[in-house]
């Protein structure tokens, strides 16, 4: 029992040090010393200095990710490798800004209807790969790919023509009522209400997904679907609400990036934010504390090579992306030396064992 | 307005230039599919051979002497090596699957991830360009007219004067639909791909069946990858796959896993992609419409399929 | 001379701590008819796999006309002329016969698909083994299959063909030229080894009989000097009764009454044909029978979702045949299912989540909208000390648990509710002496306490132990149905193999 915990702990750590040790080859490569630029990656990641301290801002950018993540989780949960977010996430982004910008309601009636409908229209959303998969058995991956371009082609559709605010340069909707922008706890940070939101919905995935039978069923139907028909859990039923439900999360993330940080949709308004949620999923050990820390180790990397890297040691900010890509490939490749972490740690057990005997 | 006012030979013509990174990527996901391992990662392959085209032409024009002399044979040269590099990527994953049993699909995740940001990130760590890169130096793959052909009239002007990964595409269809119709090995990716118990129990080795498939599906994709990067333009842009991968991976579900539909596919899906570009000039129509129609028929396509082949099942089984 | 010559073949496998095949010698002659009979788990499959080269044997050596032979691979096999037929056919739904039948024997890169229709239709009539060609795959029914895997081995020119449970798919209608087929082949020179639990058609069909019993060489009859019975003996084996204490049964009203249900598989085959019998409150219910004679199927109409065809199911008077499992349980079902370790338990989870299975909404295990997690640890406390489950503790993984132990989980947790119905399948399947006891015990406590117990075995004294009354399938229905005194061997091992008129 203990060694398993341990080789689920040790695996994305190992991950994580790979991805760490191969992007300094690729810092290498500008000349930069790699010891500064971890430097820099925790001072403008998580420091605290600054008109609007970095952590405040990672937190911020960790938002979105808590919450796609937890959607992965959900789907991961249910056994089903779902990579639908991003269209749902796109689809509850588009029905926000929508309704932010014509609504005409007060704020307290108008907020919360339009979270609502955001995620009704995402988990309608997220309905048609998961009965697809289960009535019909068409593969989750394609037919999300699928329906993640067909949500961005509809997001360039609606910026280009009937969403546009005017005929200026960029592509993007009017912006969305002011009196139902999101509150923000330091001004310009990104961080605010919804980050608070999404610490609520991990607490609550994790009562639930422990702590109810609802959860219960989750989890049998997702390690071992035999045992869950035999016990008369109704396998089916369960994948479709569980998906559905974590489209309605993913859309939700949508709706509140725009309430509370955009204020409005425009071209290229999701850029691999869904990816990002299985890589959190992933990398969290489909566990609501793993997504919340790694969402906010990965925001804060992103964050820090954004400021930090580019502007004062001028090494190019896509290395934030390039080391999480590299963990999470570390990840997909664990299989290779699984075994060799497997043996190192027991044969540490081992050594601890004698040492108390 | 006249149909034919809108789909010109101009038209005809970027369809087919659209298509053929498309079909390259097809073709590849076609044979992955038939031969039982999902390949998911060409999008991936096709972003970093695109990177590497340019950067080993640019080297070899530059750096070389026959480069410097020769700057066409530069290009070829760099458009070889591409392809060796994405075969490269398909050994990798070959042996990845075929050794560790590593899931395909979760690398291919990581795998599209990479692709996107490592080639900016060397981009700007080694060229300090942003955005996009080009070298004027960097010649681009020269159109070829096809004797004979070329001057049939209006036939030879659609079936002539592209460059020689254009006729690399028609060729490989060529060979694939030869390969999967008319030759035992054909019939062995078949068996391996429908049912692997039936292959290993006449002798027919997995192993070699997943190599080849992976490697030559990556050896497509890089040749798709030098397409986009020296074949038309001479440039390399952030996300430069831009969803062609995936929209290959579509048409090859689309073409039922051969590689004649898959062709047919590609050639389709170019089609919708030129005819959005043209409508966006000429007319009002939003090309977005026309855009989307790939991703959408091909989810109406693989529900209608899924559809009938559980409505069999059923069928057989009340029988 | 011998074709074949096993001489101290021993498998073990490790992960199933299943001895599967246990110092195993004997031959079988060139150009006979051999048959291997054995019930399921008697270590036909896996002999007959070691000498296609599909399993390696730990130790031992195989003889091939007398020469000694390693066998790597089925392409090793193949190469000395051992040919095999699976049970579950290895064939490509997309092909087309002649494809199938060439596949992997094609000399040139190129295919003449004329010249591979006039190969296959010049093999299939050399041995009168008519077949179209050009017919897919797909669109062909069983004995048709079955005669493109066996002109698959032909083409290849083996002479030893090896065929697993043939007859086990199909009709009642195509075995009788199935077994002629097999004379034919053996006309022309081939040796036939073929594996089958029916042992009618083995004595019909066969030269000589192999019967094995728990990977074990019971011995070789000449078919012409057996008889059913014999057989029937070797297969089942004599063994010490393992002595339970029961008391006489106190039936009291029925629980479960099957009437009249009809099943039909896939293919079309009828697995089971008009089946009716009841069980009632405080009796164990015994189904005998050599395995695949339809009580899988029984199981799955009455515990799972499997739709029959026809026929009512009843629990206490409710009719349950269209339900879900849900809806079953909740009639008062409970069932112990053969395979513990992918049905029975979630082993990559924790004692605790797997003691919860079918409670999980039930009310008295919630505390507000959560599960009252105190009290189903306290419960799964209990259920481990009253079932003394050793090995691991409430928050253990199950998969840490011997097979005696996880049985014990599955028990513990079925019983939970003292069920009006409880349906045990192989329950002592692969344990140890002393939890066989156990189990035992604990399944006529159930009885005792007023539960109507259906048991479904193909271990004779299980069945000899346990029931109050037995019913025996055969081929897909109950040949007959024994109650007091007539419950002995002989009667239940008359009505296994299908005599009828066996008991007085």
């Amino acid at each position: 029992m203990k060694k398993i915990k341990a080789i689920n702990l040790a695996m994305p750590v190992s991950a994580i040090i790979l991805g760490v040790i191969a992007s300094m080859l690729l810092i290498a490569l500008t000349g930069v010393s790699p010891l500064s630029v971890l430097e820099t990656l925790l001072k403008d990641g998580f420091g605290l200095s600054g008109k609007v301290a970095p952590l405040f801002m990672t937190l911020g950018t960790s938002t979105p990710l808590m919450l796609t993540g937890l959607a992965a989780m959900l789907g991961f949960k249910v056994g089903v490798f779902s990579i639908a977010q991003e269209g749902q996430y796109v689809m509850g982004a588009i029905i926000a800004a929508w309704l932010g910008a014509s609504l005409n309601l007060p704020s307290p009636i108008a907020v919360p209807m339009i979270m609502i409908l955001s995620m009704a229209v995402a988990a309608l959303y997220g309905l048609i790969p998961a009965l697809l998969k289960v009535k019909l058995g068409v593969n989750e991956i394609i037919s999300s790919i699928m329906m993640n371009n067909i949500a961005a082609y509809v997001l360039e559709y609606l910026v280009a023509f009937p969403m546009r605010a005017d005929a200026g340069q960029k592509a993007q909707s009017a912006v969305i009522n002011r009196d139902y922008w999101l509150y923000q706890f330091v001004y310009g940070s990104r961080w605010g209400i919804s980050f608070v939101i999404a610490v609520v919905l991990l607490i609550v995935a994790y009562f639930v997904i422990f702590k109810t039978g609802k959860g219960y069923k989750v989890r049998m139907v997702g390690q071992n679907i035999n045992f869950a028909s035999y016990g008369g859990i109704r396998s089916d039923k369960v994948i479709i609400t569980t998906l559905t439900t974590g489209a309605a999360i993913a859309g939700l993330a949508g709706c509140m990036e725009v309430l509370g940080n955009y204020h409005r949709i425009m071209t290229g308004f999701s850029s691999g934010l869904g990816f990002d949620g299985l890589s959190v999923a992933m990398l969290g050990m489909s566990h609501p504390a793993g997504v919340f820390i790694v969402s906010i180790l990965l925001a804060g990397i992103r964050q820090g090579a954004q400021l930090g890297l580019q502007i004062s040691l001028s090494v190019p900010r896509e290395l934030g992306a390039v080391l999480i890509a590299l963990v999470i490939l570390f990840v997909a490749v664990s299989d290779v030396y699984r075994p060799a972490l497997e043996r190192l740690l027991s044969r540490k057990e081992r050594k601890n064992r004698r040492k108390e005997g | 307005m006249n149909i034919f006012d809108i789909i010109t030979i101009n038209v005809l013509q970027s369809a087919i230039r659209l298509a053929t990174p498309i079909i390259l990527a097809a073709l590849g996901a076609a044979l992955c599919n038939k031969a039982g391992v999902l390949n998911l990662g060409i999008d991936g392959f096709i972003t970093m051979s695109a990177f590497v085209a340019i950067v080993s032409t640019y080297l070899i024009r530059n750096f070389t002497a026959i480069g410097m002399m020769h700057p066409v044979l530069a290009t070829f040269l760099g458009v070889l090596i591409t392809a060796l590099f994405g075969g490269l990527l398909g050994l990798i994953y070959a042996f990845l699957k075929d050794r560790f049993n590593v899931d395909l699909v979760v690398l291919s995740i990581a795998t599209n991830m990479l692709a996107l940001e490592i080639t900016v990130y060397i981009m700007r760590a080694v060229f300090h360009q942003s955005g996009t890169w080009s070298d004027s130096s960097i010649v681009q793959l020269p159109s070829i007219e096809l004797p004979l052909i070329s001057s049939i009239p209006v036939l030879g002007d659609l079936l002539s004067g592209y460059n020689i990964i254009v006729y690399l595409s028609w060729i490989f269809a060529v060979l694939l639909i030869v390969l999967m119709k008319k030759t035992k090995w054909g019939r062995y990716i078949t068996a391996v791909g429908e049912n692997r118990d039936a292959a290993v129990s006449v002798g027919i080795s997995v192993t070699k069946v997943r190599y080849f498939a992976l490697i030559l599906s990556g050896v497509l994709s890089g040749l798709a990858g030098a397409f986009l990067s020296v074949g038309h333009l001479t440039l390399f842009t952030r996300d430069m796959s831009a969803g062609r991968g995936w929209l290959g991976n579509a048409a090859a579900l689309f073409g039922f896993n051969n590689p004649g539909g898959a062709f047919a596919a590609g050639l389709f899906f170019g089609f919708a992609d030129a005819l959005a570009l043209r409508l966006q000039n000429v007319t009002k129509i939003p090309s977005y419409i026309i855009q989307v129609m790939p991703y959408v028929l091909t989810i109406v396509i693989l529900s209608i399929v899924s559809y009938k082949a559980l409505r069999d099942r059923r069928k057989r089984k009340a029988a | 001379m011998n074709a074949i010559t096993f001489e101290n073949i021993s498998k073990y496998y490790p992960s199933t701590e299943v001895q599967a095949s246990d110092n195993v010698s004997f031959s079988i002659r060139k150009g006979e008819i051999h048959a291997i009979c054995g019930e399921n788990g008697a270590g036909k499959s896996t002999l007959m796999n070691i000498l296609f080269g599909l399993e390696r044997m730990d130790s031992g050596r195989i003889l091939i006309n007398e020469e000694e032979v390693t066998l790597r691979n089925a392409s090793d096999a193949l190469a000395h002329g051992i040919g095999m037929v699976h049970q579950h056919f290895k064939l490509v739904p997309s092909f087309t016969v002649a494809e199938s039948i060439l596949l992997g024997t094609e000399e040139k890169p190129f295919i003449s698909k004329k010249s591979e229709v006039e190969a296959v239709r010049e093999l299939s009539e050399k041995y009168s083994l008519p077949i179209d060609p050009s017919a897919l795959i797909d669109t062909l029914p069983v004995g048709m299959l079955q005669r493109v895997e066996i002109l698959k081995m032909l083409i290849r020119n083996v002479e030893i063909l090896i065929l697993d449970e043939p007859t086990a798919v199909l009709t009642p209608n195509e075995v009788g030229p199935f077994l002629d087929t097999l004379r034919n082949l053996k006309e022309r020179g081939k040796t036939i080894i073929f594996i089958s639990h029916k042992l009618q058609e083995v004595l019909d069909a066969s030269d000589r009989i192999t019967v094995m019993r728990k990977g074990k060489f019971i011995g070789t009859k000449e078919s012409k000097e057996t008889n059913i019975y014999e057989l029937a003996d070797m297969m089942v084996g004599r063994k010490v009764l393992l002595s339970v204490d029961k008391k006489p049964s106190v039936p009291g009203e029925t629980i479960l009454s099957v009437e009249n249900i009809n099943v039909t598989s896939s293919s079309g085959l009828k697995i089971l044909d008009n089946v009716s019998f009841s069980v009632r409150r405080g009796e164990i219910y015994g189904i005998a029978g050599v395995s695949g004679n339809g009580q899988e199927a029984l199981i799955k109409a009455i515990a799972g979702e499997v739709q029959v065809r026809s026929g009512v199911i009843r629990i206490s008077g409710k009719e349950v045949q269209n339900l879900s499992v849900e809806q079953k349980r909740k009639a008062g079902m409970a069932y112990v299912p053969e395979d513990r370790v992918h049905v029975g338990l979630n082993v990559e989870a924790s004692l605790l989540d797997n003691s919860l299975l079918g409670y999980e909404d039930e009310k008295c295990f919630k505390k507000g909208m959560f599960l009252d997690e105190k009290k189903l640890r306290e419960r799964a406390e209990k259920m481990i000390s009253d079932y003394q489950i050793y090995g691991s503790s409430v928050d253990g993984l199950v998969s840490k648990l011997s097979g005696g132990n996880m049985q014990k989980v599955v028990l513990a947790r079925e019983f939970e509710h003292v069920p009006d119905l409880l349906i045990v399948e192989q329950p002592v399947r692969g344990l140890d002496v002393g939890s066989i006891e156990f189990v035992h015990k604990a399944i006529i406590e159930e009885r005792d306490k007023g539960t109507a117990v259906l048991l479904v075995s193909v271990e004779l004294d299980e069945i000899l132990s346990l029931s109050d009354r037995v019913g025996v399938m055969y081929s897909g229905s109950l040949a007959g149905e024994l109650s007091g005194d007539e419950i002995n061997e002989t009667n239940i091992a008359l009505l296994m193999v299908g005599k009828k008129g066996g008991v007085e």
